[in-house]
């Protein structure tokens, strides 16, 4: 089975994030009144499991190993079998 | 002879920098480093490993992120656990974090710079074999980071205080910790940690680019010479 997995990752609640104050600033100063302003990334990975279990533990490791840090990040994934 | 590995991925910057600030820290004809592509990096041999800075794989995802995942680090653990001394600087500190050799994290600096420029830090730990007799000294340095904030969760921060993991601070030229004194945010002014042994130490400031009076300071070679004084004058840490 084929699945894409979309996953995000957010600085956690508590890490300051200097790239969404910067935005902050400046969605302001178009006068649109923004209260805050967090970043994020966001990966879209295509991959083969045997089944939906198996595919939701691949993303866990993906997160886990690589796309987010988790002394900064909490990731949440969407996903999708696509055949 | 001092055998220290220098190790290069894909973006790192500073390894000829180091290589030659190693040439300047021992006796003459003592040094021996050499520079390991990190695919296939064996330390089997070496009396120490040395992560320098860049930006390993473009800094791709996060900061040392990819660079975790090279057989390097895998290597490097091993050397680690084994005693091995290991120094990250910038972004190989940030690999160490990011490999889970040191504690916490490096992120985005707080006040949207990249910081270029020179820092204060107190050496507040003398229990590595890269400061040995330093404790207390105010020593200055070149930073060029624009993700040098170490952060970590409450309890991790406390107990890096009170087991004396804190290897360099930054302070202001009569030794304190003050805001201003700190480039990027990290907390508690922290610019480089140790581990629990000891033997692996990482900081955010580059010691390579402040070893010869032409390049505007010495205090780095203070730390390459401490290292190769403890690998230099006890027996191998590490079989070959």
């Amino acid at each position: 089975m084929r699945f894409t997995a979309t996953i995000h990752v957010r600085p956690k609640p508590e890490v300051r994030d200097p790239q969404g104050e910067a935005i902050l600033g400046a969605l302001n100063s178009l006068g649109l009144g923004v209260a805050s302003v967090r970043t994020g990334k966001e990966f879209v990975v295509t991959f083969d499991a045997p089944d939906e279990a198996a595919a939701r533990a691949a993303t866990d490791t993906m997160g886990r190993e690589l796309l987010a840090n988790p002394v900064l990040e909490d990731p949440t994934v969407e996903l999708e079998q696509i055949r | 002879m001092v055998r220290v590995a220098i190790l290069r991925f894909p973006g790192t910057w500073s390894e000829r920098d180091f290589e030659h600030a190693l040439s300047l820290a021992g006796p003459a004809g003592s040094d021996s480093s050499e520079i390991l592509w990190h695919a296939d990096a064996d330390l089997r041999g070496f009396d120490a490993a040395i992560v320098p800075g860049g930006f390993a794989y473009g800094d791709y995802v996060r900061a040392g992120a990819i660079a975790r995942l090279s057989p390097a680090v895998k290597e490097l653990r091993r050397f680690a656990a084994e005693g091995g001394p290991v120094l990250g600087s910038c972004n190989g500190f940030q690999i160490l974090c990011e490999a889970g050799l040191l504690p916490g994290a490096l992120t985005r600096n707080t006040g949207l710079e990249f910081r270029c420029d020179w820092v204060r830090m107190r050496v507040e730990s003398d229990a590595t074999p890269f400061t040995r007799g330093l404790r207390g000294d105010l020593l200055r340095m070149p930073i060029a980071h624009g993700e040098g904030r170490w952060v970590a969760d409450q309890a991790t921060v406390e107990r890096v205080e009170r087991e004396g993991l804190v290897v360099f601070r930054y302070v202001d030229g009569r030794g304190a910790a003050t805001l201003e004194a700190n480039p990027n945010g990290s907390l508690n002014n922290i610019a480089g940690l140790r581990n629990a042994a000891g033997n692996v130490v990482g900081l955010m400031p580059h010691p390579e680019r402040c070893s010869e009076a032409l390049l505007g300071g010495t205090d780095g070679l203070k730390v390459l010479r401490s290292l190769v004084g403890a690998v230099g004058t006890e027996p191998a840490l590490v079989s070959a």
